[in-house]
């Protein structure tokens, strides 16, 4: 009754199955993305299930940026006031952290990316 | 594989992996890159975020050049207290001399004579002598304290406030010695503006120009409106949101931009020229208008009016979509803001409509 065909049919929509679960109907509030902008340099993107650590050199001096398990961090500042340590983990879509005295800002977006810009 | 078992069953094969074909361009299609350039400016104490829609990227890199060349002179010119035009203007008002100024100098000034006198001195640029006394210009607040309480009275008492100043022509003078101009409270404002219209004479029309709370935006991204997000001033999310496809401000005041702790309380930057001190009872307002330089002054207004006379204030300087986040998290807001915020985060805030 089915033809070879028909097999390889169903074997590609079983395959694409999980890919459209995730991407109509997974959360966007999680976010996917990590985006660091720097003064005066190009942003860079990371994927936030990429665990890494990351070394920014931005106005003042080094910011070292962690991503972990689906979070993104600051952890080490050259600024005096440390606020974007304080800020601790981002994990939701439209999340944001910044070292303003450095330059460098470290948001988080979805899927959907759903903010052009965050007012702060 | 031979010969014949690629002829053979061809016609179906070419239907199945067209079908896969056909689906995997329609998924692929909803992550198709957008024509969107981003960058990021340092200036102004500030990171300017610009975002430009639908224009190529040498058009784009060189108006933002332009823009960064921009801001460096708007910080050099009107910094209150580096060499430059305000220090200068200031120095012969504090000796009861007559200042020349040029056109940008009397358009800012002459904005805030107004500004401050419909927010009934709530916005008050003349008080850099208090704004000083804090220092919430420098970058570094380890360790920092208060000014003593002394040094802030005899400030509160010389009165210093934008009705002293005459302006003729181009010509500034002050009857108080007192008064020493600080933008900090507009320049920003006033600095999206001139971003978007050097953005526009490249021939950019869609673009969003934002430096920290202060934002401006012109028409959209493509086919959709910009899609704006107002930070949660208790933490690292987003609040609200709201969308914008036309020429508009969005311009948020709030007390964790600028602040230092001692002795467990709070001081942040923006100071009610009443007092001295840091305005209290709010952490947050958030400004609605059509240019950058009138919701700037009228976020700082309505921070320091408070919870129970903002809505006064910002009927006098006409504002229409505007909202303030009190010391308990409540959002007062306006109706016709209301009608077009979306607050993101369940539960969602308690909200006081004032109309």
């Amino acid at each position: 009754m089915f033809k070879r065909a028909d097999y390889v049919v169903i074997f590609f929509a079983l395959l694409l199955l999980p890919y459209l679960y995730v991407t109509l109907w997974g959360n966007g509030s999680y976010g996917e993305q990590v985006t660091i902008r720097i003064a005066n340099q190009p942003p860079q993107h990371y994927s936030l299930y990429d665990n890494r650590r990351i070394t920014i050199e931005g106005v003042l001096g080094d910011n070292l940026i962690e991503i972990k398990g689906g979070q993104v961090r600051f952890i080490e500042a050259p600024c005096q006031n440390k606020l974007c340590i304080q800020s601790g983990w981002l994990r939701h879509d439209g999340e944001l952290a910044a070292c303003l005295p450095n330059g460098v800002t470290v948001s988080v977006s979805g899927r959907d990316n759903r903010f052009d810009a965050i007012n702060f | 594989m031979t010969e014949s078992t690629i002829t053979r069953p061809a016609p179906r094969r070419l239907t199945v992996w067209g079908l896969l074909g056909a689906l995997l361009l329609t998924l692929g299609g909803c992550t198709e890159k957008q024509p969107l350039y981003q960058q990021q400016l340092l200036a102004l104490g500030t990171l300017i975020d610009i975002s430009i829609y639908g224009s190529d990227e040498t058009t784009a890199q060189t108006a933002i050049k332009e823009v960064q060349g921009q801001m460096e002179q708007l910080h050099h010119n009107w910094h209150p207290w580096q060499p430059g035009k305000l220090m200068e203007i200031n120095r012969k008002l504090a000796a009861g001399e007559e200042a020349a100024l040029d056109d940008e100098g009397r358009f800012l000034i002459n904005r805030g004579m107004t500004l401050s006198q419909q927010s009934g001195n709530l916005f008050n640029p003349a008080v850099g002598g208090l704004i000083r006394l804090w220092g919430f210009h420098s970058d570094d607040w380890s360790g920092k304290q208060p000014p003593a309480a002394a040094d802030i009275a005899t400030q509160v008492a010389a009165h210093p406030q934008m009705s002293a100043l005459t302006l003729e022509e181009h010509r500034l003078r002050s009857q108080n010695p007192a008064v020493t101009l600080d933008l900090g409270a507009y320049a920003k404002g006033y600095a999206v503006d001139i971003a978007i219209k050097t953005l526009r004479q490249h021939g950019i029309n869609n673009a969003i120009v934002n430096a920290g709370g202060n934002l401006r935006l012109i028409g959209s991204k493509g086919k959709q409106p910009w899609r704006i997000g107002i930070r949660d001033p208790r933490g690292t999310g987003v609040i609200a949101s709201l969308e914008s496809n036309s020429d508009e401000a969005v311009i948020t005041s709030g007390d964790y931009e600028r602040y230092f702790e001692h002795q467990g309380q709070r001081y942040h930057h923006i100071i009610d020229p009443r007092s001295g001190y840091p305005a209290r009872g709010v952490i947050a307002t958030t400004v609605i208008a059509a240019d950058g330089l009138t919701a700037d002054a009228a976020s700082t207004a309505l921070f320091i009016a408070g919870p129970d006379h903002w809505y006064q204030v910002a009927q006098a300087m006409g504002i229409k979509e505007a909202m303030l986040i009190d010391e308990h998290g409540t959002v007062h807001i306006t109706r016709a803001l209301m009608q077009r915020i979306h607050f993101e985060q369940k539960p969602a805030p308690t909200i006081h409509l004032v109309d």
